[in-house]
C-alpha cells in the first residue's frame, strides 16, 4: 500500500535556485522569492522541502482562505530569518477594495529585514502581475516546470515498495492509432444537434509503431507515458489519474481513461470558473462577494458541478483535477485567465 | 491623263477589294464562332449559383468554427472576404473563358458593353466592387472589427462584393456601400484584435476625495469580468479639473469587443455604488443643467 510520505521529485533546479537566493541573502542581498505554479503542480511539496532543508531558520505562514484582516498577516515576534508563505493568492480578492491586504503585505515585506519565500497560484500571479505589477517586489521568480514522464514515474512509484505494482497489458487492450469520436454540432434549422464523427489520432501509439519501439518499450513505460500526457506533466493530476486507474496491485494501460470535457458555459459561469481556478479553492461566500448582486452564485455553481468541472466540500469550491487542463484551455480561449 | 485615271481606278478597286475581303473574313470569323445560346446562359447561371452556395457553405463553416475558438475568431473571419472575391473571380473567369468561349473581338465587344454599362448605370456597383477588393487587400478593417463608417458604428459582420454589413449597438443591420472607403474616413476601434479600448467617464464634485475616487474607478476597471490587461493593452485612470466638477476617465481594454457596452456598464455601476458608500458625490445637478453642460447632464440621466 501507499507510504505516508513521499520523497520530493523533479524540483532539483528550483531548490538550487532557492538555496542560492538564501545564500545571497545571508551575504547581504535581499532577494524575495515568488514560486508560481498551476493548481496541483507541486507548489506545497516544494515549500515543504525548502522548509525541511532550512530547518530552524524558517518561520512558516499559511493561509487557507481569503485574508480579510491586517492582523492575519502580522508577523510573529520570534521571527526567523526566512519567512515561508504558501497560498499567497489569498492575499487579494477580485473586487473593489480587494487589494488593500496585498498592499499592506507588500509594504510589510519590503520594510522587513527577512527574506520572503512566497508561493502563488500561477493564474492569480499572472493577473496580479498585469494589474499591480507584483513582479517588481520579487527579484527571484520561479515557475514550476511540468514533470517529465520519468519524474511522474518516480513521484508515483516512490509511494510503493519495489515490484509492489504489477503492470499488465492484454493484447486486445492495445491502443488504436485512430479513434473515432462524435461531437454534437448545432445547425440552426434543426432542433437537435447532429453528431459528426471526428477522427482522433493517437500520436503516442503512432510514434511507438512508426519507430517500432512498441515491442521494446515496457508496459510500465507505456503506463507512465500515457499518464504524463493526460496530466500534461502536472504531478497532482497524474496522481489522481493513477488512483482512478489502479486496481491494486494491478494497473493496465487500457484502463487509464482520457478526460474530455465539452465545456458549455455562459460568460458569468466562465468568469466564476476562472476565479475558482485562480484561487485553487475558495469559499462560496467569498464567491458571492465577488459576484455581488449580478447573478445567483448557487445557479452558477450548480452548472459547474453538473459539468463535472468543480467539486464543493464544506462550502469550499475547487477545480476537479481531471478537468484542469480542459478548464485552462477553455478559459484561455475566452481570455478569462491570461 | 487617261492612263493616270485608269491607274487610279485600278488602285482604288484593288484597295476596296482588299478592305471588303478583310471585312468578310472577319465577319466570317465572328460568325464561325458558335453564338451564345440559352444552354450557355443557363450554365453560367448554374456556375454563379454554385459559387454562391460554396461561399455560403464556407462562410457557415468558418463562422461556426471561429465562434468556438474564442480570441482567434477575428483571425479566422478575416479570410472570408478574400475567399469570396477569389471564388467569384474564378467563376467569372470560367464563365467567360470556358462557357462563352469569347474570342478577342468578342471580349473587346464585351468590354465595350461593360464600359457602357458602367458609364450609364452601374458605375456605383463597379465602384463598390473595386472598394471591396481594396478592403480585402488593404484591410482597413476586417470582419469582426468595430468600426465607424460614415454615420454608422458597429461590428463588421460581412464584407461582400457590394457592401459591408455592420450590426449597430441597437442590433440594426446596416449595409454600407464599399465605395465609402474612397470618400470617407473609416475608424477601426480594434484593428483586427479581439480586445478594444473602452473609455469610461465619471464626474464628481469638488468636495469629494478625488484620490479615493480614482482608486475606486481603477479597481472597478481591473476587477471587472470583462477587462483585459497586457503590456500592449494597459489601463489608466485620469483626472481633469473643470470649473464646476472633476472628470474621472478610465481607459481600459475589454477582452472581447462584443462586451464593450457591458464592460462600460459594469465598471460604471460598481464604481458609482462604491462612490455612494464612500461619500463621493456627483456634481450639483443645477450646474450640470446650466447652459453648455447639457452634454454632461445627459450622462447622469437614468
Amino acid at each position: 500500500m501507499e507510504k505516508e510520505e513521499a520523497e520530493i521529485t523533479g524540483f532539483n533546479e528550483e531548490i538550487i535556485n532557492i538555496q542560492a537566493a538564501i545564500a545571497g541573502f545571508e551575504s547581504g542581498h535581499k532577494l524575495n522569492i515568488a514560486i508560481t505554479a498551476e493548481p496541483l503542480a507541486g507548489r506545497t511539496m516544494l515549500i515543504n522541502e525548502v522548509e525541511k532543508i532550512n530547518y530552524q531558520k524558517v518561520t512558516r505562514l499559511s493561509f487557507s482562505s481569503t485574508v480579510k484582516n491586517k492582523g492575519e498577516i502580522s508577523l510573529p515576534e520570534q521571527l526567523r530569518r526566512i519567512v515561508l508563505i504558501d497560498d499567497c493568492q489569498f492575499l487579494y480578492t477580485r473586487r473593489i477594495g480587494g487589494f488593500h491586504i496585498l498592499e499592506d503585505f507588500l509594504e510589510l515585506m519590503t520594510s522587513s529585514n527577512n527574506i520572503f519565500i512566497t508561493a502563488w497560484n500561477l493564474y492569480s500571479w499572472k493577473y496580479l502581475e498585469k494589474v499591480v505589477n507584483i513582479g517588481k517586489y520579487f527579484p527571484v521568480q520561479i515557475k514550476l516546470p511540468k514533470f517529465s514522464t520519468s519524474d511522474i514515474k518516480e513521484c508515483i512509484l516512490s509511494r510503493y515498495k519495489p515490484n509492489e505494482i504489477k503492470f499488465i497489458e492484454n493484447e486486445y487492450e492495445k491502443e488504436k492509432i485512430i479513434e473515432i469520436t462524435r461531437h454534437p454540432v448545432v445547425i440552426k434549422p434543426l432542433k437537435n444537434p447532429i453528431d459528426i464523427p471526428f477522427f482522433k489520432i493517437n500520436y503516442d501509439t503512432l510514434k511507438l509503431r512508426l519507430f517500432k519501439k512498441e515491442k521494446n518499450i515496457s508496459v510500465e513505460d507505456v503506463v507512465f507515458e500515457k499518464i504524463a500526457r493526460i496530466s500534461n506533466g502536472n504531478p497532482g493530476v497524474a496522481k489522481i489519474i493513477w488512483q482512478n486507474s489502479l486496481e491494486y496491485p494491478v494497473i493496465k494501460p487500457g484502463k487509464i481513461k482520457e478526460f474530455s470535457f465539452n465545456i458549455e458555459l455562459d460568460y458569468n459561469e466562465s468568469f466564476i470558473l476562472g476565479v475558482i481556478l485562480s484561487m485553487g479553492t475558495i469559499k462560496k461566500k467569498e464567491l458571492s462577494e465577488i459576484v455581488g448582486y449580478d447573478y445567483g452564485i448557487d445557479e452558477t455553481l450548480f452548472r459547474l458541478l453538473e459539468q463535472g468541472l468543480i467539486s464543493i466540500e464544506e462550502d469550499h469550491c475547487s477545480i476537479k483535477p481531471e478537468a484542469l487542463q480542459s478548464i485552462v484551455e477553455f478559459l484561455k480561449r475566452s481570455r478569462l485567465v491570461w | 491623263m487617261a492612263d493616270s485615271n485608269t491607274i487610279n481606278d485600278t488602285i482604288s478597286n484593288t484597295t476596296n477589294n482588299t478592305i471588303n475581303s478583310t471585312i468578310d473574313k472577319t465577319v466570317q470569323k465572328i460568325t464561325a464562332t458558335p453564338a451564345i445560346d440559352m444552354a450557355d446562359i443557363l450554365s453560367a447561371i448554374l456556375i454563379l449559383i454554385i459559387a454562391n452556395l460554396l461561399i455560403r457553405a464556407i462562410t457557415f463553416i468558418l463562422t461556426s468554427f471561429s465562434e468556438r475558438v474564442g480570441i482567434y475568431r477575428i483571425n479566422i473571419k478575416m479570410v472570408l472576404p478574400l475567399l469570396k472575391f477569389s471564388i467569384y473571380g474564378i467563376a467569372l473567369y470560367y464563365i467567360l473563358g470556358n462557357i462563352f468561349n469569347l474570342t478577342s473581338p468578342q471580349s473587346l465587344a464585351f468590354s465595350g458593353l461593360l464600359g457602357a454599362a458602367i458609364g450609364f448605370g452601374l458605375k456605383d456597383l463597379f465602384a463598390d466592387m473595386i472598394g471591396g477588393i481594396v478592403i480585402t487587400l488593404e484591410k482597413p478593417y476586417q470582419v469582426g472589427d468595430k468600426i465607424y463608417m460614415g454615420d454608422y458604428y458597429g461590428e463588421v459582420t460581412d464584407i461582400g462584393l457590394r457592401a459591408t454589413k455592420l450590426i449597430t449597438p441597437d442590433a440594426n443591420l446596416v449595409s454600407a456601400p464599399n465605395y465609402l472607403i474612397f470618400s470617407q474616413a473609416v475608424a477601426s476601434s480594434n484593428s483586427g484584435n479581439p480586445e478594444m479600448m473602452v473609455v469610461i467617464e465619471l464626474f464628481i464634485d469638488h468636495d469629494s476625495d478625488a484620490f479615493l475616487a480614482m482608486k475606486i474607478l481603477k479597481e472597478s476597471a481591473v476587477t471587472s469580468k470583462y477587462v483585459y490587461v497586457s503590456k500592449e493593452s494597459p489601463f489608466t485612470v485620469l483626472l481633469k479639473d473643470y470649473p464646476f466638477y472633476r472628470r474621472l476617465q478610465a481607459k481600459a481594454y475589454v477582452n472581447d469587443l462584443r462586451y464593450q457596452f457591458e464592460f462600460e456598464s459594469d465598471v460604471t455601476r460598481r464604481a458609482l455604488n462604491e462612490f455612494s458608500k464612500n461619500g463621493i458625490k456627483a456634481p450639483n445637478v443645477n450646474i450640470l443643467e446650466a447652459e453648455g453642460y447639457g452634454k454632461i447632464a445627459k450622462r447622469w440621466e437614468p
